[in-house]
């Protein structure tokens, strides 16, 4: 700690570089934190999803009667069965994307860890037309309990010919990893009456609770097997595979996020080696001078190690810090519904960088450090 | 003047192998900036590239009014009759009109690494080839109408299990085999093909999907746009085929292209910063000859120029070698995402836009030490040891 001081100083030498270097080090971290912060909201929603739920849907698409709810929660192993649809559509303008997901009132049951109180699903029960809001929905459209608000859905159609559909606001919920840019519940029943005659009766999906979580890959396929015959045969995928990133896509999104991170490192790697060298070079007969007081090999390395890893690690800390601000702010700016996942700054996030940045300044103080090492004493004071 | 400029800048870039590591700092990190972010775009431009491909201009797409995807579209039985007659719609050789009935839905199919994924399946009336002379058969053969026969795309064969010919893919009513592989160099090359009657009948569907017209002339998309929007039995929105895959294109593609540019752009700024760094570094080490030049009468312009030249020609050599990496090893590679296969695209134009990206990161970061360089006090310079 008492050489602080002299790091500090041998910082400051060139106050303008280090400044410099470290904006360049804080710009690498921050794409650092956005690209694995993003993977650890993938990791993060792959971790929420359940191993005790399944997703049952029209095997070719479309919707699926409603009436196969109970027959399905007839299956040995599945403990409860709710359905959910979709009205998608826009507020206002085309370009103002939501959708609200219509529960049915087995919900609750079948998502018990939604942050949502059973006094608040009870509302959407209560009031046909009720919509629970997430906080970010809620800022995002200025929506408050009370409100009443229109989502136009040309894919959803009104039995009286229109297809807007009002909503009212009766409660502001919290936010959860799964839904990033947050979400929007109403009351399936409302879009059940309301809809096309040809559509009522019918839901988009099931939301299956299984008893136990290892039968969870077998009952979805007996489910699949159960209605391959019928009318409307259903796929089903465990939620663990539908919040897969990659298997959503076919594309390991991950491995690109770490790709990028590591062309960031790469270059502060070398940016700083490079200033580390030049700044070693110019204060060679300094350093002589150091050990010819006294101070050991190691004492001088680590000197050197330090001014490396000082830029590194505050760099770091201020990238992350940026990438953690960026990423708050985000869902304002991103157009609505395009289901950008938004980085989270987990412990991890912040373990990953500190590694890095040692590794970093490790790297970069090598070359310097094994000059030091050899430096012949009296050369270097000469100044030849 | 010119002459000046000239003089300083061949004098400067004669040294530069002496600052050849210093140098580097700007070539490596234009090169890790522009290889990332054309790689990235390489996806995105990929991507949207196939699906531009699958729009013609010479037809036209009747959808459910309002709605921005297919899949969302529902155009009843009983209104395809009405689309077909409307004036504005080629005819063949005996006078029908060129209009096909799309029926769209998805399938579940395994994905060549086991995993489960979905493709689209599409359905094609009896015009459908007329309206999209595109579909190529490479092998096999046609599907019959009324048949239940599925013909698949060559992507969609790289992509899942159980493409070949003989193979059979499970729908409601039993397995349908697949009877012959097709081409169309666009998007519509990972999904399958069968006839519309039949897999309406078969998935018990009460609408088609889309209806696909091939337009008279380019120019006719106005007569049978208002016809379809002034006929009090339809509520649907027409658009030129070529428009709606631009807008389909550039949508999908949006998140990809925005992401390619915000990890681009935080990367410039990291790389501008160690441009600064590197060019003020640069005038510390010339900052004698700097100052002997100026003593000999050069001006402090010419010198200004020279430094801004320096940051230019590194960066630009930076960025040309990350374009070089992103090109050779992403350029025309295949990839795929959800159901669309596409080749990975490194163009010319972004390879332009990478060096017009490396100039822009020269020129901000070359400004501040080309003007310290001009103001650079000569005596103090050429006393300093």
């Amino acid at each position: 700690m008492k050489y602080l001081p002299l790091v500090w100083a041998a910082i400051m030498r060139k106050p303008t570089r280090a400044i410099l270097t470290l904006l360049s080090v804080m710009l690498a971290f921050t794409l650092f934190g956005l690209t694995i912060g993003m993977n650890a909201t993938f990791a993060k929603v792959q971790e929420d999803a359940r191993d005790d739920r399944i997703f049952a849907f029209a095997r070719f698409g479309g919707l699926v009667p409603i009436a196969l709810e109970r027959q399905i929660e007839g299956m040995p192993g599945v403990e409860k069965v709710a359905s959910s649809s979709f009205v998608g559509g826009y507020i206002q303008e085309p370009k103002n994307r939501v959708f609200v997901v219509m529960m049915d009132e087995n919900i609750p049951k079948v998502l018990p860890e939604y942050p949502i109180t059973p006094q608040q699903w009870q509302l959407i029960r209560d009031t046909r037309q009720g919509m629970l809001v997430s906080k970010m929905q809620a800022d995002r459209w200025h929506l408050k309990v009370g409100d009443a608000v229109v989502i136009v859905s040309p894919a959803v159609k009104k039995l009286d010919g229109t297809t807007s559909w009002t909503f009212k606001v009766v409660a502001v919920t919290p936010d959860m990893s799964i839904f990033g840019q947050g979400y929007m519940f109403g009351n399936y029943d409302y879009m059940d009456k309301a809809r096309l005659l040809s559509d009522q009766g019918k839901t988009g999906q099931f939301r299956v609770k299984i008893s136990d979580p290892s039968k969870t890959p077998e009952i979805a396929e007996r489910i699949v097997s159960r209605f391959a015959n019928s009318s409307t045969p259903l796929e089903s995928i465990t939620e663990k595979v539908a919040f897969d990133v990659s298997a959503g896509t076919g594309m390991d999104i991950a491995a690109v996020d770490r790709e990028v991170a590591l062309a960031g490192m790469f270059m502060v790697l070398f940016l700083t080696a490079n200033g580390l060298a030049q700044a070693v070079r110019e204060r060679f007969a300094e350093f002589a001078t150091l050990k010819t007081i006294g101070f050991s090999d190691n004492g001088v390395i680590a000197l050197v190690f330090a001014e490396a890893a000082l830029p590194c690690l505050l760099g770091s800390g201020l990238g992350i810090g940026l990438a953690a601000i960026i990423s708050n702010v985000m869902p304002k700016f991103l157009p609505p519904g395009q289901g950008l996942p938004i980085p989270t700054m987990t412990v991890m996030v912040f373990v990953w960088a500190g590694l890095a940045a040692a590794f970093v300044a490790f790297a970069s103080s090598a070359l310097p450090a094994l000059r030091l090492r050899r430096m012949d004493i009296a050369t270097a004071l000469s100044g030849r | 003047m010119l002459r000046q400029i000239w003089i300083v800048s061949v004098l400067n870039f004669k040294s530069l192998p002496s600052r050849f590591w210093q140098s580097m700092v700007i070539v490596v990190g234009l090169a890790a900036t522009i290889g990332v972010m054309l790689s990235m775009l390489s996806v995105s431009a990929g991507m949207r590239q196939a699906y531009y491909a699958s729009g013609d201009p010479n037809r036209a797409i009747v959808v459910t009014k309002g709605v921005e995807q297919e899949p969302q579209s529902t155009i009843a039985r009983n209104q395809a009759p009405l689309i077909a007659v409307a004036p504005g719609i080629a005819k063949d050789k005996d006078g029908k009109p060129l209009a096909d009935r799309t029926l769209m839905t998805s399938v579940p199919l395994l994905r060549k690494d086991g995993s489960k994924g979905f493709t689209t399946m599409r359905g094609l009336s009896d015009k459908g080839l007329g309206v999209r002379p595109e579909i190529k058969i490479v092998a096999g053969r046609m599907f019959q109408a009324g048949k239940r026969e599925l013909i698949a795309g060559v992507g969609a064969q790289l992509m899942f299990r159980h493409m070949q010919i003989g193979d059979k893919v499970i729908l409601p009513d039993g397995e349908w085999p697949i009877v012959g592989i097709y081409k169309t160099g666009d998007q519509l090359e990972g999904q399958l093909l069968g006839d519309t009657e039949t897999l309406v009948t078969t998935l018990h569907k009460s609408a088609y999907t889309t209806m696909l017209v091939r337009l008279a002339s380019p120019d006719s998309l106005d007569t049978f746009k208002k016809a379809m929007t002034t006929n009090p039995a339809l509520s649907v929105d027409v658009v030129r085929h070529s428009d709606w895959y631009r807008r389909v294109g550039d949508q999908t593609t949006f998140a990809l292209t925005l992401l390619g540019y915000v990890v681009g752009t935080v990367m410039a700024i990291g790389a501008l910063f160690g441009c600064v760094n590197t060019m003020y570094a640069a005038i510390s080490t010339r900052a004698r000859e700097i100052a002997t030049l100026r003593a000999l009468g050069y001006g402090a312009f010419p010198v200004a120029v020279s430094v801004m030249l320096e940051a230019v020609l590194l960066s630009v050599t930076g960025a040309l070698i990350g374009a070089g990496f992103a090109w050779v090893f992403y350029d025309g590679k295949l990839d795929l995402f959800g159901n669309v296969i596409f080749h990975l695209s490194v163009s010319p134009h972004q390879i332009e836009l990478g060096v017009i990206w490396a100039v822009v990161v020269a020129i901000l970061g070359g400004l501040l030490p080309s003007v310290r360089a001009a103001r650079l006090p000569v005596v103090d310079a050429l006393r300093a040891t």
